[in-house]
């Protein structure tokens, strides 16, 4: 008998507006800071393909061709990395999506997926770099074509570094459904990552 | 419009006399404070800890102020150098070539900026903007404290290359090569210690603080650290450039480098470097309210003024940044019509200022003194550098109205715009004067000796007026922004090449005195204990120096200026009271 009066004096109570207090929304640091981040890489890369463009523009207006002779940039490479980027940038949703679901083992397996992508692209990169013959010390085009693809280079190394801290993070039980900012954060970078390899690509690998 | 109230809240000089709450209004707040605050970093265990291993964001800010000033008064001194230099213009005297005067100009222009003025300034920052705006603490502690550590050994390696014969005018590639790393990583240092800072005023305001609430300083800093975060890797991506032009040999002579000095222009020269200001004129209004009893009217105004600014500044060196090729771009409309602008919110903030001067009661000290003369010779500064648009815009009317004018002030190339940069730097040492002295209470819980103070202001104002105007009377008489010392000289032009160096030492010695006064501080020989003066804000609603946490407990505010509100409760209160 006393119980139910203590149960039915908390559900008058809880009735009556003494609600529980909801949950804190928390400052959203990193986010925050990665935004910063991501607009500091931006202007990074922008800087450089700025240079890399006004460069180029001078030495074809003065009569020249762009590319040294002998030097040739494929597009299979370029576009398999322009496909495999867009496809990371699919999986980082999904894993988005299934760490918001609770659905933790999938979660880590599309972050594990988008590691694996970048290490492909880092993989084709140096692969890329070593078919096109252009050897770093001998023409003056190489040092701005080297800096651009190396800049970006590791910026996504730093992307994917951002990535494997907070997928360990969440393995280890500090980002949830509930709390996603550690992976939205590192998801956020990617995105920008990718956004400048397409720039790149199309500067550097399309334009020639 | 604000009541007309003393100045005179509760001063909390103990963590047992702050109250429980500090809400000021009845409305609950949003968030719970507890949760919603930056998490304290713990006070280390050891001395060496307490330095080396801190992510406290008070130790933080005292490190770069004493580095920063220290290396402020060195980057003085080579400026004096170079300008003594060519006060004799026959010959060599203190540099035993031009690539040596060369290297003592640029080594003094690059520890100014980077090794001196920027650090004092994140310090100031890192120190007082999360008092202001309510945080336990500073966004990312511990990546502020690598910022620092990673800036103040980039800056030994960058004086290393120069003694080793680096810089840009150096002969030893290797040493080149590192000069350009050096660069390249302070630039990254700094900007991401300004993330830190941007961070804290976006994302750890107090409960009850909108943006707009936001008090100046920490808005000013909010948009030095946004357009710096923008604007510095455009600067890093010409030094990465730079950085494999020199390592693979494109640039194998002195002749080939001599490119790499103008790199730094496009940030020491107006209307671009003025983004060093947009703090100190932020800071400026908040001590003049302070030091006059009086905070200024129209705080969405002011903050609107600080950001047109802020925009005026960056957004002329982002948009010319395809002219950075040509040593000083002058000739393109963006520069023009920023540097036109700029102007404008300088004499706007300083007209706000001198209302809370007539209307409030002001004593002058030194942190009212620095703050006044500081928006004087940003005044000067900003004003000045509009001669050096007329000659572009004689040159549009001429294009546009196909006619040829016979006039031109032919100052492209010259000392004039390091007149104006004078100017500029002097002003914003003036600025971190004033808010070293304002602040200093509360970062050393003693105050700096007043009268060293304005012996100091008195020099650095003294300083820049002789520095910055001989420089653009000997820019008027064709003396090269490079200088060049093997030239036959017009005596004229080395008469005002000596007194900038005079003006440039008198800068430099008036640091050295607020260093002095500092490490007076520091070894407790200077100053009162007693906290000398309070303010509208939130850093003076805990004790100084600051609890390890900042405050009791998370403050709650429903105005700009919280602890007017304060008093003015705890007014009613009593009245209450007493009425009962």
């Amino acid at each position: 008998m006393s119980t139910a009066v203590t149960t039915d004096i908390s559900v008058r109570e809880t009735l009556s507006g003494d609600l529980p207090v909801a949950p804190p929304a928390r400052p959203r640091l990193l986010m925050i800071g990665t935004a910063f981040a991501c607009a500091a890489a931006m202007m990074l890369m922008g800087g450089l393909i700025g240079i890399y463009l006004a460069t180029r523009a001078e030495v074809i207006a003065s009569g020249q061709v762009w590319l040294p002779s002998g030097v040739t940039i494929p597009l299979t490479q370029p576009n398999m990395m322009a496909i495999t980027m867009v496809f990371s940038v699919l999986i980082m949703v999904w894993a988005i999506s299934s760490l918001g679901r609770g659905d933790r083992a999938m979660a880590y397996t599309a972050l594990g997926l988008v590691l694996l992508m970048g290490f492909s692209v880092i993989a084709q990169t140096g692969y890329l770099l070593t078919i096109m013959e252009l050897e770093l010390a001998s023409d003056v085009r190489a040092p701005l074509i080297y800096g651009v693809i190396g800049t970006h280079l590791a910026i996504l190394g730093a992307a994917m570094v951002f990535v494997a801290v907070m997928t360990l993070r969440a393995l280890g039980g500090e980002y949830s459904s509930k709390d996603r900012e550690g992976v939205y954060s590192a998801a956020m970078f990617w995105y920008v990552t990718v956004f400048l390899y397409m720039v790149v690509w199309l500067a550097i690998y399309i334009t020639k | 419009m604000f009541p007309t109230v003393s100045l005179a809240p509760p001063r909390f000089t103990t963590a047992d006399e702050v109250p429980a709450s500090m809400a000021l209004t009845e409305t609950r707040p949003d968030t719970d404070p507890e949760v919603d605050a930056v998490p304290a970093v713990s006070a280390p265990s050891t001395t060496v800890d307490s330095v080396l291993g801190t992510g406290d964001h008070k130790t933080i800010g005292r490190l770069w102020i004493g580095g920063g000033l220290l290396f402020l008064v060195v980057g003085l001194v080579f400026d004096v150098l170079a300008n003594a230099e060519i006060a004799d213009l026959s010959g060599f005297a203190i540099a035993d070539s031009q690539d040596q005067l060369t290297q003592l100009w640029s080594l003094g222009r690059d520890l100014l900026l980077f090794a001196g003025i920027m650090p004092v300034l994140i310090g100031i920052g890192t120190y007082v903007v999360p008092l202001q705006v309510g945080s336990s603490s500073i966004a990312f502690p511990r990546a502020a404290a690598a910022a620092f550590w990673i800036w103040e050994l980039a800056s030994i390696i960058l004086i290393i290359s120069y003694v080793m014969n680096g810089g840009p005018a150096g002969g030893r590639v290797d040493y080149v090569v590192l000069w350009t790393l050096a660069l390249g990583v302070m630039v990254a240092a700094l900007g991401w210690a300004l993330v830190c800072i941007a961070t804290t005023v976006l994302g750890a305001r107090a409960t009850g603080m909108s943006l707009e609430m936001a008090p100046v300083t920490s808005w000013g800093f909010l948009v030095f650290a946004t357009g710096a975060i923008l604007a510095l890797p455009v600067l890093l991506a010409e030094l990465v450039i730079a950085y494999i032009d020199v390592k693979f040999g494109f640039l194998p002579t002195k002749a080939d480098r001599s490119g790499l000095v103008s790199i730094m222009n496009s940030v020491n020269l107006a209307p671009a470097l003025y983004f060093v200001a947009v703090p100190v004129l932020a800071m400026m209004v908040d001590i003049i309210g302070v030091h006059t009893g009086r905070p200024a009217r129209f705080h969405r105004t002011i903050l609107a003024i600080i950001g047109l600014f802020g925009f005026l500044a960056y957004g002329a060196d982002m948009l010319s940044f395809a002219w950075r090729g040509r040593p000083l771009a002058f000739d393109n409309g963006v520069l023009v019509v920023a540097t036109l602008a700029c102007a404008l919110p300088v004499l706007l903030t300083l007209a706000l200022a001198g209302e809370s001067m007539a209307k409030g009661k002001a004593k002058i000290n030194t942190p009212l003194a620095a703050a006044l003369l500081s928006g004087v010779m940003l005044l000067a500064g900003t004003v000045t550098a509009v001669l050096g648009t007329i000659d572009p815009i004689l040159a549009f009317i001429e294009d546009i109205g196909d006619t040829n004018i016979d006039f031109s002030l032919d100052v492209l190339g010259t000392s004039f715009h390091w007149g104006v940069r004078a100017f500029v730097v002097g002003a914003v040492v003036l600025g971190l004067i004033s808010a070293v002295h304002h602040w200093g209470h509360k970062i050393w819980g003693r105050s700096l000796d007043d009268r060293l103070g304005l012996l100091s202001v008195l020099a650095v104002a003294g300083g820049t007026v002789a520095w910055g105007a001989s420089s653009i009377v000997a820019g008027f008489l064709d003396q090269l922004g490079l200088p060049t010392a093997d030239s036959a000289g017009d005596s004229t032009v080395e008469l005002m090449n000596g007194i900038s160096a005079a003006g440039a030492a008198l800068v430099a010695g008036g640091v050295a005195l607020l260093l002095l006064n500092v490490f007076g501080v520091l070894v407790g020989r200077a100053g009162s204990a007693a906290e000398p003066w309070t303010g509208a804000t939130l850093e003076w609603a805990t004790a100084s120096p600051p609890l390890p946490e900042n405050f009791a407990e998370a403050p709650v505010v429903s105005s700009h200026t919280p602890m007017i509100d304060m008093a003015l409760a705890e007014a009613a209160k009593d009245n209450d009271e007493v009425a009962s």
